[in-house]
């Protein structure tokens, strides 16, 4: 993984720096920690068996921790199902939850 | 805990680097914060709610502050924020809400934090920008609450009961308040008597008594010394109400004799004064209770101002007044009434003031004062000296020696050059010092009997002769009477002034006459106005009379017609 690679994802790699103090190095590995979170695979689980609580709790803290790291193609899809399912909004959460693991999946092909 | 091992140096600025505690449940988020905090501070770290009350708990003292992420699994950051609140750990440590959403941070606001940040984050600069002025707002909060309040009472401490004063008249300038003072009398009696720690709590009590007075009528109170307090309340109409307020809460620590509170207010009905003049006079109306021994209060009125502007100037002008000698040294006569007729055998100088504006000043509105400032001893001395000169005069004119007895202040007591001035004018007027009579005041005894026997037998042993004036105002015991080394009773004038065949006064005046038979000296009875008071004294077996009924104080010239006549036997 390597800025160049975060750009031509589309993450905003100039916030994303600036919140690491500009540390390329520290930026990449929080990139790293960031999107091999094992609650990208599980809040599937949780929103087919329509747990909806959990699935907004793992929603929300994934929401943060992509917005955090400005990685947008991610952030977007993700904020979308946070607020659907934090009010509850009958919706295709799953048509979200796929858009945004298509990213996430996209990103760490790149990555390889 | 060593509070300050807790801190580290930042050797770049000299200063110990301030704790902040990072509360969020992603590793990311708190890692990335820390990166961005760690350059100014020293960065602790909590995984969940629970984790973060334990860091609190663990770093009460030293902690700055605390950024808090509010989702979070188990506790959330709501009830780390509830429980702050409870235990008022959030009055000292600021917490920033770390949050995406609007609805939370006015939420949060309300339950105590002091800022909000939004996720995802702003940029560095704007995060350590909030974070420093939170603390700083923090601490200055903290430094004020700690200087704000007294220590003992948790009343104000008087520099910002002033300025909330100022604050308040600023924004309610149509409010009728007053200034009051309240001050407990001879307060140290209670902490020599019952100790500190007691006299402690008796302050305590009355701040409480403030407090409740408070409750009712809005305004604001401090310990403003000792045992004094300050109270600016929103105008009252029973002062006597709340004098008895206080006496209620400090009956449950002290005797009723012992509740020796004093109020002295200034009703804000001049509106002119500044705050700092209202209690000033305020002031005054209480230190006008100075001799009360209960529970009382006084309102200054503009007598009290007009007393208190002619005092200010009677003050400013004394210097000038000595100078011109506008202060002139009357006498009056003593008569020996033990023969067949009363004969002229001594004088009292005393002091007159005519005043170029005033007019003749009479020596109790000047007098006392001089003696609260200091300036009575200059006086004395100007009047022992005038006085020997006088005797001078008169032995060189008439040829004979009138005794003179002259008013010893209890200042002048103190004084250790005294002595040595006396001496000195009797010397220069070759006056022998057997003639030059010192009055002292019988209270001056009481105040102090050690140094002031003291005094008294060096006197005598100069020569001079001592008599105890005012005798029968104050407390003396026999048996201290038996001890002092005096020449001569002068018996108190208001003993005097109601006596008449066999009542209560006179047997009284018996009484004194037979004590100074016991102590072998002589009783002079001054204030002696009438022929009934002079036939029942002479008949008493008093030695000596002084008073309008011979004579009132006259100038030397006057006096000296009054020597000649002596002379001739009239």
């Amino acid at each position: 993984m390597t800025l160049e690679t975060l750009r031509e994802f589309g993450a905003n790699v100039d916030e994303g720096l600036a919140r690491c103090m500009n540390n390329e190095a520290f930026y990449i590995k929080m990139v790293n920690m960031g999107i091999g979170d094992k609650r990208f695979e599980s809040l599937k689980d949780t929103l087919e068996n329509n747990d909806l609580d959990e699935a907004f709790e793992m929603a929300h803290a994934l929401k943060g921790v992509v917005g955090n790291l400005a990685l947008d193609p991610i952030y977007g899809p993700m904020n979308e199902l946070t607020e659907l399912l934090r009010s509850k909004t009958p919706g295709d959460y799953m048509g979200l939850y796929n858009q945004m693991k298509t990213q996430r999946d996209r990103l760490l092909a790149m990555a390889d | 805990m060593d509070s300050l091992g807790e801190k580290k140096l930042d050797s770049k600025k000299g200063e110990y680097k301030r704790i902040v505690l990072v509360v969020d449940d992603e590793d990311v988020n708190r890692q990335m914060l820390g990166a961005i905090l760690e350059s100014d501070y020293e960065v602790i770290y909590a995984e969940d709610g629970q984790d973060a009350i334990n860091q609190i708990k663990a770093h009460r003292e030293t902690l700055s502050l605390v950024l808090l992420d509010l989702l979070m699994p188990e506790l959330d950051g709501y009830e780390v924020l509830k429980w702050m609140k409870e235990g008022k750990t959030i009055n000292r440590i600021p917490v920033i809400v770390l949050t995406s959403e609007k609805s939370a941070e006015v939420k949060s606001l309300q339950m105590g934090a002091a800022d909000f940040l939004a996720k995802p984050y702003d940029l560095p600069e704007v995060i350590l920008a909030r974070v420093r002025h939170s603390i700083e707002l923090s601490e200055d909060a903290n430094i004020i609450k700690a200087t704000e309040n007294d220590h003992l009472t948790g009343l104000y401490t008087r520099e910002f009961f002033f300025q909330y004063g100022k604050i308040f008249d600023h924004h309610h300038p149509e409010l009728a308040m007053d200034a009051i003072v309240l001050n407990f009398n001879r307060f140290h009696l209670i902490n020599e008597l019952y100790g500190r720690a007691f006299g402690d709590t008796v302050l305590v009590a009355i701040a409480d008594g403030i407090r409740g007075i408070l409750e009712e009528s809005s305004g604001i109170a401090c310990r403003y010394d000792a045992d004094t307090f300050y109270l600016y309340t929103i105008h009252m109409s029973d002062y006597d109400r709340l004098l008895r307020k206080i006496l209620k809460v400090l009956s449950g620590v002290l005797k009723a004799p012992e509740m020796r509170i004093r109020l002295g207010i200034y009703p804000d009905i001049y509106r002119a004064a500044s705050l700092e003049e209202r209690f000033d006079r305020a002031l005054q109306a209480c230190n006008s209770l100075r001799n009360k021994y209960s529970g009382s209060f006084a309102v200054y009125d503009m007598d009290m101002h007009e007393r208190e502007v002619y005092s200010a100037r009677l003050l400013e002008d004394f210097e000038q007044a000595l100078e011109e000698k506008q202060f002139k040294v009357l006498y009056q006569p003593k008569y020996n009434i033990t023969g067949d007729r009363p004969r002229l055998c001594s004088a009292e100088a005393l002091i007159s003031w005519q005043h170029p504006k005033f007019g003749r000043v009479r020596p109790d509105a000047f007098i006392p004062l001089f003696e609260e400032n200091g300036l009575i001893q200059k006086l004395d001395r100007y009047v022992w000296r005038e006085a020997a000169e006088q005797m001078r005069k008169w032995r060189i004119n008439h040829d004979i020696i009138i005794p003179i007895s002259v008013n010893v202040s209890r200042v002048d007591i103190y004084d250790p050059e005294m002595p040595e001035f006396l001496d000195k004018i009797v010397r220069e007027n070759e006056v022998n010092p057997r003639d030059y009579l010192l009055e002292i005041t019988e209270s001056a005894y009481t105040d102090n009997s050690r140094q002031i026997v003291q005094v008294v037998k060096d006197l005598r042993e100069a020569g001079f002769r001592v008599e105890m004036d005012d005798f029968g105002s104050g407390y003396s015991s026999l048996n201290m009477l038996t001890a002092l080394p005096i020449d001569a009773l002068k018996l108190d004038m208001a003993f005097i002034k109601d006596i008449s065949v066999d009542n209560k006064e006179m047997r009284m005046v018996e009484l004194v006459l037979e004590i100074a038979d016991f102590l072998q000296v002589p009783v002079v009875a001054e204030g002696v106005e009438v022929q009934e008071q002079y036939e029942l004294l002479k008949k008493a077996g008093c030695d000596i009379i002084q008073g309008y009924y011979f004579s009132r104080p006259i100038p030397p010239e006057e006096f000296g017609r009054l020597i000649i006549k002596e002379k001739k036997g009239e």
